[in-house]
């Protein structure tokens, strides 16, 4: 897969605040164990894409922190390479900090590269996706652009910010609309992937990124297909997509993935999923400690009663404490008594004795980062 | 460039009394802990005391040790400055031969050594369990300016038959030492780990190299040898947890040691920041607690799914317990599978192994049991 470059795209993130306000969605925390980017970047190595740029928006901090020197996802460290983009002059100005003005400033892509085709995909794609069936039958084809899509439903309440994808009577893709909850039915939504020759990508910000300096990469595609044909096709991924497109979802899809039918649709044991790890011990249960229906993490010791939750790395969950329907970030105190139900607790917080956390089922209380309480 | 220390980690044994569990894997690459092997504890502590340069001299079953080991990434034994090798028996101009014995094993890579020209090498034992660094015992051999440091303990004197046994003045000094003596004269324990003056210790290892009467062993040859021309040998005496762990009885204890009601000088979670143990970290997903499942007093690694109940236990990656299984004090090695309705007791259960539906292992409760390769085994 030489001929292949992808680019991880964190331009094109839902912004689930709070959550997100101190960090990308793609290195914010998952089952208590992964990032969300993590899912992106073993697609393309279990893929046998070895040359990967990562369009960085904001927050390099949090990302170079989860990637280090990317060896956990790649399969031949010497062969290929990893390389973060990031737009300098749009931290000044974050109306230019878009996708678009990213890959003209790194344009090392578009002329110094040996890969005949980009393979886009977002840095928040919850999805076990193998890419070479798509790599080969775009190649197959000799198509110019194959995007991705997955047919949903419910999009009244999911996927929103999401695009919509308009197809006119006989099939042929139009363009895109973003979802505010106004579709019914059954619909192909953009997965944000896809795949397109280095010389059409030239060719469409060329054309159109001057004119329209505000629009993302996918809106340029849908301006140019409007004003040429193109060879192009849209394929569909019929497997488990995740939903993360607010602070509400988030939290369901966390849960969603208690039920084990879910989450065997979402991790496949031929397809593993590459992390940062730690060097953590194995989680430690006390005499008296309770768990049901949860995830626990390495190095999260746990003497307490947790149930229906997700606790992540380094967590402390004292003697006398309740957890319930709640996600705990890694390095977080709960201490003796303390009562935690429906909250989301961000890293670092110190949950003092016997105090009471109480959010609403499907809304959880979020806990800022560093709290004490 | 010269360096003040190496250290070669002897993990050629077979560890016999392990059974089944050693039968495809040498005793230094026993799982332990839940997520560790064995050898993780000496190389991790040779990484803590900031050394940098590592032998590791494997013989028995070597392959899936020498992958284990690579090039010591794993405990980041891989940076600047730093070599891990693996050192297995080789072919050389004088032929070829097995190690004959722990003193033939540093004997055989005298080449390796003089390449990196150490001041000191520090001898240790790939199947021990303690965590610590060697910083204070060098300082104690360089202050006295000693041939060789022997680390030592107090053992029972029931149990000083099984081990090397000093005898030292009052200044701390070796004056005799009795490897494995039938009637022992002192309960002050050789911990098979020492450091010696690479220049005395070449000059001995090639010395007993040429000796017939010998059994190419540090506590039968070298350290007497040395005693009988009056080195200067310093006995280390070391009060922590370590843990020799040569039978199923006691690698279940270990393991057991672990746990919150274990033995607190080994709790993972306290040992200080300068003794943390590294270990190659798997793919696997975390943790799954089910909904009907009990957990207490256990440690669990990421991986493994329990939906029955575990009490007292040590569960490594990719086991499943299911519901309405039952499994009291047992350690449950890597990929085991527990079906439901089955029951287990006392017990090391081996990697990969499939307790019945219904079965009941070690049900009389009398020792611990090793179940392995379909059975269970005393």
């Amino acid at each position: 897969m030489r001929k292949v470059t992808a680019i991880v795209n964190f331009h094109c993130e839902p912004n689930i605040a709070p959550i997100t306000n101190s960090r990308p969605l793609g290195s914010t925390s998952f089952l208590g164990r992964y990032a969300f980017c993590d899912f992106a970047l073993s697609n393309l190595c279990n893929s046998g894409v070895t040359q990967v740029g990562l369009l960085v928006k904001d927050h390099l901090r949090s990302i170079m922190k989860h990637l280090g020197s990317m060896d956990s996802w790649v399969i031949n460290t010497k062969i290929g390479h990893q390389r973060l983009m990031f737009n300098e002059p749009a931290q000044k100005d974050p109306r230019l900090n878009s996708d678009v003005n990213n890959l003209l400033f790194n344009d090392w892509l578009l002329y110094d590269s040996d890969s005949q085709y980009l393979l886009f995909t977002p840095s928040y794609l919850v999805a076990s996706i193998d890419f070479r069936p798509y790599l080969n039958d775009h190649l197959d084809h000799q198509r110019q652009i194959t995007i991705l899509a997955s047919t949903q439903r419910n999009l009244k309440t999911y996927w929103h910010g999401s695009r919509v994808l308009d197809f006119d009577e006989n099939g042929q893709l139009v363009g895109a609309s973003v979802n505010e909850g106004q579709f019914l039915g059954q619909h192909a939504v953009s997965l944000d992937t896809f795949i397109i020759n280095r010389p059409t990508l030239i060719d469409i910000l060329r054309r159109y990124a001057p004119t329209y300096p505000d629009a993302d990469l996918f809106t340029l595609i849908m301006l140019a297909i409007r004003e040429k044909t193109y060879a192009m096709a849209v394929r569909y991924f019929d497997g488990y997509v995740g939903c993360v497109d607010s602070f509400a979802h988030y939290a369901q899809l966390s849960f969603d993935m208690l039920d084990r039918r879910k989450a065997d649709q979402l991790f496949h044991p031929d397809w593993p999923i590459y992390t940062l790890t730690h060097d953590t011990p194995p989680a430690m249960y006390g005499e008296n400690s309770s768990v049901s229906n949860s995830y626990i993490s390495n190095g999260a010791k746990i003497e307490g009663k947790v149930i229906n939750s997700i606790i992540a790395r380094n967590v402390t969950i004292a003697k006398g404490a309740i957890v319930k329907n709640s996600i705990i970030f890694s390095t977080v105190k709960v201490n003796e008594g303390a009562v935690i139900e429906n909250a989301v607790i961000d890293k670092y917080s110190i949950i003092e004795r016997g105090h009471g956390i109480k959010g609403k089922p499907k809304e959880p209380m979020y806990v800022a980062q560093g709290a004490i309480l | 460039m010269a360096i003040q220390i190496a250290a070669m980690i002897l993990a050629g044994g077979k560890g016999t009394r392990l059974g089944a569990l050693t039968r495809k894997l040498a005793k230094p690459a026993v799982s332990y802990g839940g997520k560790y092997r064995i050898i993780d504890f000496p190389l991790s502590n040779c990484a803590n005391s900031g050394i940098t340069h590592v032998g590791v001299l494997t013989q028995y079953e070597s392959s899936a040790l020498n992958s284990y080991i690579g090039n010591g990434k794993n405990w980041g034994l891989n940076g600047v400055n730093c070599l891990t090798s693996v050192l297995s028996p080789k072919q050389t101009e004088e032929g070829s031969s097995w190690y004959r014995g722990t003193a033939d094993a540093i004997y055989q890579n005298l080449d390796w050594l003089d390449e990196l020209d150490p001041e000191y090498v520090l001898i240790l034992s790939g199947d021990h369990i303690y965590a610590t660094t060697y910083e204070e015992m060098l300082r104690v051999h360089v202050k006295n300016k000693a041939d060789c440091t022997v680390a030592v303990r107090e053992v029972p004197l029931a149990e000083a038959s099984r081990f090397g046994i000093c005898e030292t003045d009052e200044r701390g000094f070796i004056i005799d030492f009795k490897e494995k003596p039938k009637q022992p004269k002192g309960t002050l324990a050789s911990m098979g780990i020492y450091i010696f003056t690479y220049k005395t210790l070449k000059k001995y290892l090639k010395a007993d190299a040429l000796k017939e009467k010998t059994e190419h062993d540090f506590g039968k040859d070298i350290i007497p040898a040395m005693i009988a021309r009056q080195k200067r040998l310093v006995a280390y005496r070391y009060g922590g947890y370590w843990k020799d762990v040569g039978t199923i009885s006691s690698l279940h204890e270990a393991n057991m040691d672990l746990l919150l009601s274990g033995d607190p000088a080994m709790n993972l979670y306290t040992l200080q920041e300068d003794c943390h143990i590294y270990s190659e970290d798997n793919h696997c997903t975390p943790q799954y607690i089910g909904p009907s499942a009990e957990v207490k007093d256990c440690l669990v690694n990421q991986g493994a799914v329990i939906r029955g109940k575990i009490d007292h236990c040590v569960v490594s990656s990719e086991v499943i317990v299911e519901e309405g299984a039952e499994c009291y004090n047992v350690v449950l090695m890597n990929g085991c599978h527990v079906r439901s309705g089955a029951k287990v007791y006392d017990c090391l259960v081996g990697p990969g192994e499939t307790i019945r539906k219904d079965e009941v292992v070690n049900g009389s409760r009398e020792g611990i049991a090793l179940y392995a390769l379909g059975r269970t085994a005393k």
